[in-house]
Order: structure tokens, then sequence, then C-alpha cells
């Protein structure tokens, strides 16, 4: 047995009264709790030695927040870790889900808060391709990259920015060319995102990145060793101290004085030209069996990813930590074993797959270097120089504490008196400051920057319409193999307004419109991840919201059979000054039969008749018309799980059979919104009358965004089967495509409004703020 | 020789990131393409049964992407990997009248290497053209239409009408096409003389037109060019993401049987396997 290195720093632990316990969580970063401190302290009691630093550095990366989940899996496994399907094959840094006979998919998202809040460019960069590793570690090809943006008011005034927060602005145009940069030069389009702006995200703006790919099924690889013979190849990028401490930081609240520590270090520095043959060479490796498990290098950086793939293969493992090529000389070993530096991944290779797999890599230029090798025994030893430096169990090392913290939630916002505003006097006026607010308005700026078509597979993209006049679809579908016309339907969602004055509705309707953004081109739901993002678990207010919301999206998804192969949760998105509103953001994953029988949001042709599939109800709460226009209501839109499972089959089966021309669900705006939209993109003008709505005021029958609702356009000839195929779900006929203006009726003509005015209206909005011509 | 017998050479280093849908659409079309390294050609760090010689392709393409992260200038550090290590494969191939393409990325590679325009010479020593930052500072993805402007000296536009207009979508920062100043107007006279021209952008309605139709402010529209044979062909545009009709930005509204893109691979194939 070898010996400790005589140079190593062995940290007074066994005799460590409590304050000593928290003064050495906090001088060494390691974000541990006295209880957390205390258990590691009985620990090493038991051993009869102290730890040495490495060693504590090690249990703060794998017990904290960000990697294993101590305050959130609790809930997760309650409400949504249990539904389960015969179609997912496997739940690793991705969920892989069954595609067709020979293939899966992967998908998964996660947040890039903290990074991208202080150096914007950069942390939404590496954000990208820390989610492009969780798909690849699986064996998947990725073939989308999704992104949901939150940001303060992009007019907020620079003289009231409290001290230590970068303006939206700024953090809007960072973020967007990291991800333009990072995504463009590694050849995986972005497809699908969404860019929110609320006053709450001001000191914290919330950075989601998504990604879907497609494996054959014999590549999938899970994120272990296979045998006690295998050896760990660490292949990509060299180890520098670059991400030091990312997952400790990403686990408590940002202060003003974190920055200069934070750009000191801990946000790491993305390279995609590392990247983009890093990719090439694994997948290589894994279609020709060179391969035992594969993991990627995310948070915790080497000292989560070995004894990790050790265990979940039921072995240990050994690591020669001098063998890590590094990008700067005097690292000392504990920056190493904890450093986050980008694009690297972990393989676990057979010994005599260990010569392919080097040469392999060295033909794609790409650093491969043999570290260590799988034990029998369950611990996990790190050798430097020949000496030791740590020595785990892995049973106590990875068994992070999971708790049960306190949580409360009263409904104590659904209470608050009603206050709407009269009905407008002109409705003209009120729709196109609708239309012109960022929250709706044209989104071109951003979708124009990212390359969404590289691979040449993206059949439904996220503009859509005319040359010239296209607008946003609902979901984006991608064709990821030759030799069949299967698609792939891609959308997300969240409702941070909903989900701020009723959580548990909130989430109820992330589900929901990310269902009905997949049906309304064609496909039909399949999976779901997710991203929570949340504020500090400690506090129990905040917990009661997050309990409520995953209940919400568990409710609609188990009755739906939708599971949830992957996930992530973002705690702690909270400063001195403000915490976000719940930010649950949905991403699903849909299955198309036929991509050429796929339809868009842009209306085709006209006389063609329009009609409203779902009930417009009275639920104004969290609306854009009272966010805009003041005024509040605790009634926010609720699902009926039954009817959302009927109308998806419906809606469906519409499209499939090929009587819709084209298709829009209603959403931010209402149908006001919805039908303007559908007419910008199909440069037509159309007629609605919402008379048979209901007994409503039309302003709700306008703005109201009640869930599970879709304008559909049928053709003409084709109203008899339209009708059949819906006729067990709500469904009114509302006008038709006509002439060259929107005009919406409640009995009367209530507004008017020319094309060209709405386009005005909606295109520019993004651009004024940030610069260009629409 | 028949169209299966055809080999392409797709030319990869790190950052090209096109290659698979290029092969793809020479797949598709009937030919044997092979995704090849650039260390491959150079026999570095290879395996004998690695090694590829350039000699034994018919066709070349460099795939869009962004060759070693374009950095330097779009283009420049796969230019002069090239240059500096195959020159002379790349003249002798061209010289034999093999064709060349080179789409996005490729197209501004073909033009730091000197073999477009190819004016005087198959290779000029330094570019004589150049491709710039759009006119909008930012990178633009977006939906491009191109009218077929050659008179038939392009060998990978012979299936296309001259004036016809096809679909292809422009992604790319550095596209802007560019002669030097102060020969300007004499090189853009020479391009038009020798029907160099390949395709223009244009409106929906089939004109010359400002920004976003032309996406980044080309001289004279331009977004492909061949060289004085027309043998070497260069466009920012990306055909292989038009191959299929279903691809293309509008589908949903007319939907073609095929893609606009199609023609310039079914154009390049015929030629080769009548000459060869």
């Amino acid at each position: 047995m070898e010996e400790f290195s005589s140079e190593i720093r062995f940290v007074s632990l066994l005799d460590a009264s409590d304050a000593d316990l928290i003064r050495l969580s906090d001088e060494g970063g390691l974000a541990l709790d006295i209880a957390e401190m205390k258990r590691v302290q009985e620990y090493y009691r038991r051993r009869g030695r102290d730890p040495t630093d490495v060693e504590l550095q090690s249990i703060g990366q794998a017990w904290s927040e960000h990697c294993c989940y101590k305050s959130s899996k609790v809930f997760l496994k309650e409400y949504l870790m249990s539904i389960d399907t015969p179609s997912v094959i496997l739940r690793g840094d991705a969920g892989v889900v069954d595609f067709d006979e020979d293939h899966a998919y992967a998908l998964r998202i996660e947040s890039h808060n903290h990074p991208s809040a202080v150096e914007p460019y950069g942390g939404a960069a590496t954000g990208i391709g820390g989610i492009i590793r969780d798909v690849l570690c699986m064996g998947a090809q990725p073939v989308a990259l999704i992104d949901p943006l939150h940001f303060g008011p992009l007019d907020f005034p620079h003289e009231e920015l409290p001290k230590g927060v970068k303006h939206p602005r700024y953090l809007f145009e960072g973020v967007v060319a990291g991800i333009r940069d990072y995504g463009n030069r590694i050849g995986i389009p972005t497809v699908s995102g969404s860019v929110c702006f609320h006053e709450g995200y001001l000191g914290n703006c919330i950075i989601n990145v998504g990604c879907v790919g497609i494996a054959k099924k014999k590549n999938v690889l899970k994120n272990a060793v296979k045998t006690d013979s295998d050896v760990f190849i660490l292949v990509g990028g060299r180890t520098g101290r670059d991400g030091i401490h990312g997952v400790t930081y990403a686990s408590v609240e940002l202060t003003e004085d974190m920055e200069e520590e934070w750009m000191g270090g801990a946000v790491q520095l993305g390279d995609p030209i590392t990247k983009e043959p890093l990719i090439h060479a694994c997948l290589e490796a894994a279609e020709r069996g060179f391969l035992s498990g594969m993991k990627d290098l995310g948070g915790g950086g080497l000292s989560c990813v070995v004894g990790e793939m050790a265990l979940a293969g039921g072995f240990g493992a050994e690591v020669n930590l001098e063998k890590v090529p590094l990008k700067e000389e005097g690292l000392q070993p504990w920056e190493i074993w904890i450093s986050e530096s980008q694009e690297r991944m972990m393989l676990a290779v057979p010994p005599e797959k260990v010569d392919e797999v080097l040469h392999l890599f060295k033909l794609y230029d790409v650093l491969a270097t043999r570290v260590g090798h799988v034990i029998r025994d369950k611990i996990v030893r790190v050798l430097y120089e020949g000496k030791k430096i740590l020595e785990l169990d892995l049973d106590f090392y990875t068994a992070g504490p999971e708790y049960c913290r306190e949580y409360l939630y009263d409904a104590q916002s659904l209470g608050k008196p009603e206050a709407i505003p009269e009905e407008p006097e002109d409705y003209n006026q009120t729709i196109l400051k609708l239309i012109s607010s960022p929250n709706i308005a044209s989104k071109a700026w951003v979708i124009h920057q990212y390359d969404h078509e590289v691979r040449g597979a993206t059949v439904v993209k996220p503009l859509q319409g005319k040359m010239g006049y296209a607008c946003h679809g609902d979901a984006a579908v991608i064709k990821p193999l030759e030799h069949t016309f299967r698609g792939l339907a891609i959308a997300t969602a969240t409702n941070p307004t909903f989900s701020e004055i009723d959580p548990f509705r909130g989430g109820m309707s992330a589900v929901d419109e990310a269902c009905r953004n997949i049906v309304a081109v064609g496909g039909f739901p399949d999976s779901l991840t997710n991203c929570l993002n949340f504020g500090n678990p400690e506090k129990p207010d905040r917990l009661g919201l997050f309990r409520e919301t995953v209940r919400g999206i568990g409710h609609v998804a188990a009755h739906l059979g939708l599971p949830l192969p992957s996930g992530n949760v973002s705690f702690y998105n909270e400063t001195e000054h403000s915490h976000v509103p719940p930010t649950p953001v949905v991403l699903g994953v849909g299955k198309v039969p036929d991509v050429r029988r796929c339809v868009t949001s842009d209306l085709k042709e006209q006389d063609n008749p329009i009609f409203l599939i779902g009930e417009t109800k009275n639920e104004m709460g969290g609306s854009e018309y009272l966010r805009i226009f003041g005024g509040h209501s605790g009634t926010v839109p609720n699902v009926n799980v039954e009817t959302l499972e009927k109308s998806l089959h419906a809606v469906s089966r519409a499209i499939n059979e090929e009587t819709v021309a084209s298709c829009h669900d209603v959403s931010h705006g209402g149908i006001a919104i919805a039908i303007s939209e559908m007419a910008l993109g199909g440069d037509v003008g159309a007629f609605v009358d919402l008379s048979k709505t209901g007994t409503i005021p039309t302003s709700v029958k306008m703005f109201s965004e009640s869930n599970t609702r879709w304008l559909v356009e049928v053709w003409r000839g084709k109203e008899d089967k339209f009708l059949e195929i819906v006729s067990d779900v709500p469904t009114r006929k509302l006008g038709m495509v006509k002439g060259s203006s929107v005009i919406i009726a409640d009995s009367n003509i209530k507004a008017g409004i020319f094309l060209e005015d709405l386009s005005e209206a909606w295109k520019r909005t993004i651009y004024d703020f940030m610069g260009g011509t629409p | 020789m028949k169209v299966e017998e055809v080999k392409v050479c797709i030319l990869i280093i790190e950052g090209t990131n096109c290659e698979e849908e290029t092969s793809q659409a020479f797949r598709r079309s009937g030919a044997s393409p092979e995704i090849v390294h650039l260390k491959q050609l150079l026999g570095q760090d290879t395996r004998p049964e690695e090694t590829r010689k350039l000699g034994d392709y018919q066709i070349l393409v460099i795939p869009g992407g962004f060759s070693s992260g374009d950095y330097v200038r779009a283009g420049a550090i796969l230019a002069a990997r090239i240059k500096s290590r195959m020159e002379g494969a790349l003249v002798e191939f061209i010289e034999e009248g093999k064709p060349v393409l080179g789409i996005c990325n490729g197209f501004q590679i073909l033009v730091e290497l000197g073999v477009l325009p190819g004016i005087q010479s198959t290779m000029s020593r330094y570019p004589t053209a150049s491709l710039g930052w759009n006119d909008s500072g930012r990178f633009e993805c977006r939906p491009t239409l191109l009218e077929n402007w050659n008179k038939g000296k392009c060998i990978f536009t012979s299936m296309l009408e001259r004036g016809q207009i096809i679909q292809a979508p422009t992604a790319h920062a550095e596209g802007k096409f560019m002669l030097p100043k102060h020969r300007e107007k004499e090189l853009l006279d020479t391009l038009k003389d020798n029907d160099q021209i390949v395709f223009r952008y244009v409106d929906a309605e089939g004109q010359i037109a400002g920004y976003p139709w032309n996406p980044n402010g080309s001289l004279f529209s331009i977004a492909g060019i061949c060289n004085s044979e027309g043998n070497v062909f260069g466009m920012m545009p990306h055909p292989e993401r038009t191959y299929f009709g279903f691809q293309q930005a509008d589908w949903t509204r007319n939907v073609p049987d095929n893609g606009d893109g199609k023609a310039v691979f079914e154009s390049v194939l015929d030629y080769v396997a009548k000459k060869f």
C-alpha cells in the first residue's frame, strides 16, 4: 500500500470544534454546512486520521447542491422520477429514449446561470460545451441545441442598477454571442429557445441550454466502467486553473464581492475548436466498439467523474494525477483534481483497445492520456508522482447528503384582490402595444445569429413563412437520420409570470405549452426534460415554490405518460436585492411520423377557414396583457389533463391526415397575437369573430392565455374531415384567411390592423434595443 | 466513367463542420464521397491504410465550417496549411480539369489560396479577392435566393437555366465578396467578360436588392464565382442544405419535388462522368 506523500497537507479535523469546522469550510471554499462537516469529521474519526486537503476539496465538490441535488432529490423522486415508460433506455448524464428499432435519441437541459451573470460570453459558451458533452457521453451525436434565456428588462435605467449587477442589454448581447460563437463553430444547429424579460431576472439572469442527440442503440454507452481491467483515458483539452470551485459557487447566493473571485477562476474558458474534433473522435471510438463507457468532465472535474464512473460499474479507481496534461505549470494536485476546465471527456477503455483509442485521437489532433485504471476495491485512490494524496471510500464519498428541508407554501398571492383594467377604448393600439412588447416581439435578432441549418436536417425552422416575412413557429423539427422520414419535434416552454402567482399551475402550464407546441407542427410528445431555476432552497418559502412547481409538472406529465429521463435543478438564483420568479423550463421532444407532413404557423391561402381548438377562460393571471396594462389576477390558466390528452391526439391526427394548412398554439398575448403572427408569416390577412368563445369580456377573449388551445387553418374542402377528427374536443369556427389586414370581431368589429402596421410593431423592438436592421 | 465510380474527396480539419451533409449530397446523387482529414493527404500520424493521395479522387470539396476556428481570418489557416504542404498536388489537380468546390468556409479558403478568382493563373501568389465581414457586423443565418448568372462556363451549374433562381441558406460572418478598391472595376469587368460570375443574390421578385436579400453587402451582389476555366467554384450559400424540397425555407407553402441545391451536385457529377 502506498504511503501518503510527505508533501501533502493534512487538515486538522479530528479535534476541531464547531467553530473550527465552519471556518475550515469557509476557508476551503467547500460550501458545506455544520452538519455536513460533522459527518465528514465522524468519517475520519472512524478512519483514525485527518483528511488531506485534496480529500476535503473532493468531498466539498461531491456533496455540493450542484452535484448531489441534496435539497431537491426528495421532491424529484416523488413527482418526476417515478414516471417510467418502457421507451426509456437509459438515465445518465442525458436521458436516452427509443426512436426506432435501431436508434435512440438523447435529451438533456441544464443551467449556466451563475457564470453567465458574471461573464456572459464565456458563461453561455461553456454552457453549450457542457450540454453537448452530456449528450455525447451517452454515445449520441448531438443534433440540436435549444436555449431558453431570461433577463431583466432591456429598458432598465442604468442609474438604478444595483451595485455589481450588469445591465440586461450587456448580458443579452454577451450570452447570445457566446452561444453563437460556440454553437456555430462546433456545427450543431441552435433550433429552438425563448427569450423572456422580467424584473425578477435583473440580478440573476437564467441561461438554460438544452441538447438533443441521436445514437445507434448498439453504441449507447453507460457513464460507467465495465470491468476491473478498464483503463481511464482522459481526452480533449488540457487542465488549468479556470473553473475551480464552479460547483461550490453555484451552490451559494451571488454577492457583490464574489465577482472578482469568479473572474479569477470559477468561470471556465470555452474552446470550440478543441470540442469539434473531440465530438468526432468520441463518436468514432464508440462506433468502432473501443469503449466500455464514457462520461464528461463537468462540475467537480476529475474528482466527480472518476469516482462516479467506477462506482456505477461496481468497482473503484486509482488515478495518477501527474499524468494529466496541464495548461500551465505549478498547479497544486487538488487544483488538478477539481478543475472544471472545458472540453474534457473520460473514457473507460478495455486494455486491448487502448492503443487503438490513442491512435484515433492522435489522428484528430485531440490529446488522449492514460491517467488511471479500475481497481476491485470500492475506493478512489489518487497518486501524485507515486505518492498517495487521497484515499476515500466511494460509498461515503459519493453518498452525498439528501435533505427534506423545511418548505412553506401559502397561496397568499392567489388571495390578493383582483384588479382588472377597464376594457380598452382602442383595441388596435392594445394589440400593437402587445405585439411590440419585448416578450412577444420578433426574436429574429437572436435567431439569425445562430446557425439553425447546419447538418442540413432542420426541416421545420425557428422562423416560418413566406420568404422575407417569416414569423415565430411553435417547434422545430429535425430529421436526424438519412434513411427515414421520421423526425424529432423540439419545443420549450416556461411561464414564470404564471409560476410567481401560482407555481402549481405554472408547472402544469409549462408541460401543456411544450406539448401543444409539439403537436402544432405535427409531432406527438414523447418525453420531457426540465431545468428548474429557483432561489435559495434553505429558505422555506423558496423551497415551497419549488415543491409546488415540481408537483404541477409531475401531475400533467404522469397523466400523459411522459417520462423525464433527465433533468437539472439550479438553486441559489438570488441576490440580496431580489430572487428570480420560479422558472421551470420544460423541454419537450416529440416524434414526427413523416416530416413531409409537418405544418408551420404561417397562413397559407385566402378563404381557408380558421378554427379555434380549446376553451378560452377568464384566467388572466400572469398574462402579458395584465403585465403591460396593469392589474392583478390570482387566476392563472389551469390545465385539465383529460382535455389536454384528447386535444393533443386530435390536433396531431388532423395534421397527419393532411387537413391542416397551418397551426399555431395560443400563448403569450392570446388569440389576438396568435392570429396576428399567423397572418404576418403568411403575408395575408384574416378575419376572426370571437363572439362564440364564451360570455366573457372582449379583452379576455382576445388576450387570455388559457392553456390547451390552438388556432388551425383548415384546407378548403377538408373541413368535414377535420371536424370529424376533432369531434370530441371543443372546436369553433372563428373565420377565414382574408384580405391584407387582421380583423377581430366580437359580434361587431373591434380591431382591424393592416399587416404593414403589425409587422412594423412586431419586428422592430429588439433591434431598437440591440442595434441592427430587421 | 460511371457516376458511382466518381470519388469525391471531402476535405476536413478541426472545425470543418458541414462534411456529413455535403458527403450525403454526393452520395444521394450516386457518387462515392469520402471524408478525408488533411493529415491523411499529408501522411501525418496515419497508418498506411489511412493515407490518401489527392490524385486518386476526381472531385475535391472543401465544405463549410470554421476551419481552425477562423480565428485569424476566415479560411486563412487551412489555406496556409494546404499551400505550404500540397500546393503542387492541388495545382496539378486543377490543371487536369478536375472540379474543386468550396462551400461557405470552403469558398473563403479557395479565395485565400488564390485559386479563386484564378483569373491569370491557376493559383495566384496572393489572394486577389476577399470575403470580408458582413455589413451587419454579425454572423447571419437566413434563407437567400440566388440567380444563376453564368452563361455556361461553370461546370457546377450546367443543369440550371441562365436566370433561374434557386434557394439556399447562408450562414456566415465573413461573406462579403470584395475586390481591391483600386482595381475593382477592372477586375469586376474581367469576371463578367470571362463568365466567372455564377450566383448573385436577388429578392423574391428576382430583382437585385439590398439587405437582407443580399445578406452581407457583397460587391455586385456576388454569391458565388468560378475560375477562368470554370472547374473551380466557390459559393457562400449552402446548396447541400437544400438538396431535398423539404429542406427549403418555405416548403410548407410551395412544395417542390426536389431541392434547388441538388442541381449543383448533379451538374458536376454529369461533367466528370462525361469527361473522365
